[in-house]
């Protein structure tokens, strides 16, 4: 029975729907697109740039790539309605300063339409708009191998960012459940982001090059075809060492993300990171305390660079983490 | 499993959230469909970890990732429904509108019927009909007396939504008089972003939903309310028996489910005979007094109408009682058996033919003269009111995020279908199929026998 509660304001309700468009589960993707959105395509792209501000005069540079191909599942979907948490995330926790995210897609460059799609580095919820832009194409090679080598590729040479210039490095996080290549085949770069490439480049030697610039890190979530698979997880140690997170829950892909990155920056520790995670009603402190585990313990091995410490903010969190 | 109609037997607010909630927890349901009413339903469920919501045009399931049908009996407010989509955003409900399909005939509700709905109320003073307030009943009458008032599947095309929302706008003045309401052009725009936002479907969905798997029917209101068979003129512009959803499945068989109190309740004006100030101890969180309904009144058990709205209805297969905790908090509740009309004593409400409106009205005159004649407590509730609605309680709850019990009944002799014994088994779902984002929790509710 009737209690009016539900608001009938017509101005909330269209800044309801315009922000459900904005979130519609990639809606580009569902109105049957099957070609890269513009603003996502790389190719012809001299670089994506990640600037300092008078606004943001610390940027830390934040690219988040995921695996679109048929493997994975439902979980990009998951992910295009979690991501979307992370810029409030890391403000309210102030793990890091002024972050800017990028939103990006890996498929098989040997036989995807769409192989890479890749946003810009936003401060506001303009990513958001990228996000919803990405084609879920469902393909895939199945071969347990994607072209996150060309991603890397695109990020080690197509990215500029004023967090470089300082000595600060930025942060790649690929979401995904198989391997990159061997090679970064200069024909897929030349036909995709349109580089006049003339040479394969390994693999290894692609990652090293972007680990100069990027803190890399890959997450393996559950629910996608590969999840677990032993040999996957030791190529990938192989590239990346201790950078490899296995991810229980994909609704705490959010909270796995920001705690990685304040681990490294040393803003946090773990045990305090989860208490945080605590405080704010989540309910994502035992995956994410699984993930990082081992992380943690690299970190603490390896020592820090040691850093100005940011002042934290009051572990009174303003709102509540949406799981 | 075959498909489950929900209807409540009563005033409504009986409980029809939480038993979906149940129904959608317990086993594979592929949608819930939603077949009368509109905005003004209010279906409380509250999760055992104390998320709590109201479903007004979302179906009770959608706390377990069941999606919402809402079929051309439903009236849509789509201002209304971005309000509610925001608040189960904000539960954690990961794409509110991935979970919903609207048909293209069903009716818009305007800010425009709205404003008449509540000018008209105001202006009745005393006599108040009990009215929402949120002009569901305005939109009905409304598009009785003009074809063309504004659909669905008007949205999609920008000339025609303008045109026809206008036409509301200036016949509603031309009738009540200058109306409090945003302007025309707002209008327009945010009904444009509904149809940019939510999937609007021909009536072939549904048909593709029922061969899908088992959809549970989610009435609204309750029987005693029914446009045609409630006390005149205190209803709702709907029809709020099964018909609706039978009219739906068309020859595909469903299991009719009623669901009552302990105790019977009514917002809002109109006849009650077994109203009792001295069970206002029973608590009610979720239904205060409404600014346009008037308050929230609690009776016992008042047989005698939920028997009648049983056979309103064709009869029930089988029953859902709720609040079973209630008879411990207030000694003094019972069952009414019979009724005192004045002129004697009755266990039983004729009923008329329907469409006599007037014959209605002359009801709602002896009811509000009628008192109770018998009010006895029997040992097992749920025994005694399966006994008096002829029907097997199936399912028994107490407080809202309480326990939950199942219990299969006798097959109950008038049933002409197969006997409901439990929610359906689960069914493994083909893989592809499109259930979105969405984890489905079992209901961790301690089961404990019931009337036992």
């Amino acid at each position: 029975m009737g209690s009016g509660r539900w608001s009938t304001d017509v101005y909330s309700a269209a800044e309801n729907y315009r922000a459900a468009t904005g979130r519609s589960a990639f809606a580009y993707s569902d109105g049957g697109a099957r070609k890269v959105h513009p603003s996502l395509d790389p190719r012809g792209v001299t670089v994506r740039e990640s600037r300092d501000s008078d606004e943001h005069p610390r940027s830390t540079p934040i690219a988040v790539l995921f695996d679109v191909t048929g493997s994975m599942g439902t979980v990009p979907r998951v992910l295009q309605t979690k991501l979307p948490q992370l810029l409030g995330l890391l403000l309210r926790k102030g793990y890091v300063t002024d972050p800017q995210i990028l939103f990006g897609a890996v498929g098989d460059a040997t036989c995807d339409r769409v192989p890479l799609q890749v946003g810009q580095y936003e401060s506001d919820n303009r990513m958001d708009d990228h996000l919803a832009n990405i084609v879920l194409e469902g393909g895939g090679g199945g071969q347990r191998h994607e072209s996150y080598e060309l991603a890397m590729y695109f990020l080690a040479r197509h990215t500029d960012t004023d967090a470089a210039r300082h000595g600060r490095r930025g942060y790649v996080f690929l979401i995904g459940d198989e391997l990159p290549y061997d090679t970064v085949k200069a024909k897929e770069v030349r036909r995709v982001i349109g580089d006049p490439l003339t040479e394969n480049i390994p693999v290894e030697a692609i990652v090293a090059e972007l680990r100069r610039r990027h803190e890399v890190y890959y997450l393996l979530p559950q629910g996608s075809y590969y999840a677990g698979d032993q040999d996957i997880l030791r190529r990938r140690g192989q590239l990346l060492g201790e950078n490899v997170l296995q991810l229980d829950d994909l609704g705490a892909v959010c909270e796995t993300i920001a705690l990685t990155i304040g681990l490294n920056e040393g803003t946090v520790g773990l045990d305090e990171g989860l208490a945080d995670l605590a405080d704010v009603g989540s309910a994502a402190g035992a995956t994410v305390g699984k993930a990082l585990a081992p992380l943690s313990r690299a970190v603490a091995r390896r020592g820090r660079t040691v850093r100005a410490a940011l002042p934290r903010p009051g572990s009174a969190g303003s709102g509540s983490v949406r799981l | 499993m075959s498909h489950t109609i929900v209807v409540d037997l009563g005033y409504g607010d009986a409980g029809k959230g939480r038993v979906v909630d149940l129904l959608c927890a317990g086993s594979d349901v592929t949608a819930v469909v939603r077949f009368n009413g509109g905005a003004q339903a209010a279906h409380n469920v509250v999760l055992p970890d104390g998320r709590h919501h109201t479903f007004a045009q979302f179906g009770s399931g959608t706390f377990r990732g069941v999606p919402t049908h809402l079929s051309r009996f439903v009236v849509i407010d789509p201002l209304a429904l971005a309000a509610e989509a925001a608040h189960l955003a904000a539960l954690g409900v990961p794409s509110p509108f991935e979970l919903l399909t609207i048909e293209e005939g069903a009716l818009l509700a305007t800010p425009w019927h709205r404003a008449a709905n509540q000018a008209r109320e105001r202006r009745r003073g005393a006599d108040r009909h009990g009215s929402c307030g949120l002009g569901v009943g305005e939109t009905v009458g409304y598009a009785l007396a003009h074809p063309d008032a504004p659909r669905v599947g008007d949205v999609r095309d920008p000339v025609r939504l303008r045109q026809r929302l206008a036409a509301v706008h200036d016949r509603l003045t031309a009738s009540v008089g200058p109306l409090q309401a945003p302007d025309l052009d707002d209008v327009v725009r945010v009904f444009t972003a509904f149809g940019d936002v939510v999937r609007i479907v021909d009536s072939r969905h549904l048909d593709g939903l029922l061969r899908a798997g088992p959809c549970v029917f989610e009435g609204a209101q309750g029987v005693l309310l029914d446009e045609w068979f409630g006390w005149h003129p205190h209803t709702t512009w709907s029809t709020t028996t099964f018909s609706n959803a039978q009219a739906l499945l068309g020859s595909a068989p469903a299991r009719r489910l009623g669901v009552v109190r302990t105790y019977t309740t009514r917002h809002g004006a109109g006849p009650f005979v077994t109203a009792d100030p001295a069970l206002d101890a029973l608590p009610e969180p979720h239904n205060g007094a409404g600014e346009w309904q008037g308050t929230f009144r609690r009776g016992h058990f008042d047989a005698v109408a939920h028997r009648y709205a049983v056979e309103v209805c064709g009869g029930v297969d089988a029953l859902a009682v709720t609040h079973l905790d209630a008879p411990a908090l207030v000694p003094s509740l019972g069952l009414c058996t019979s009724y005192d009309t004045g002129a004697g004593r009755t266990s039983r409400i004729p009923i008329g033919r329907r469409g006599d409106l007037p014959g209605q009205e002359r009801l709602t005159t002896i009811l509000r003269a009628t008192t109770p004649a018998e009010v006895h407590r029997p040992d097992d509730w749920a025994g005694a009111i399966g006994d008096l609605l002829g029907a097997p309680v199936v399912l028994g709850t107490d407080a809202p995020s309480g326990p939950a019990a199942l219990r299969s009944g006798p097959p109950h002799s008038g049933a002409a279908r197969r006997t409901p014994e439990r929610p359906a088994a689960p069914r493994s779902r083909a893989p592809g199929g499109r259930r979105g984002p969405h984890r489905r929790r079992r209901a961790a509710e301690r089961c404990a026998a019931i009337g036992e």
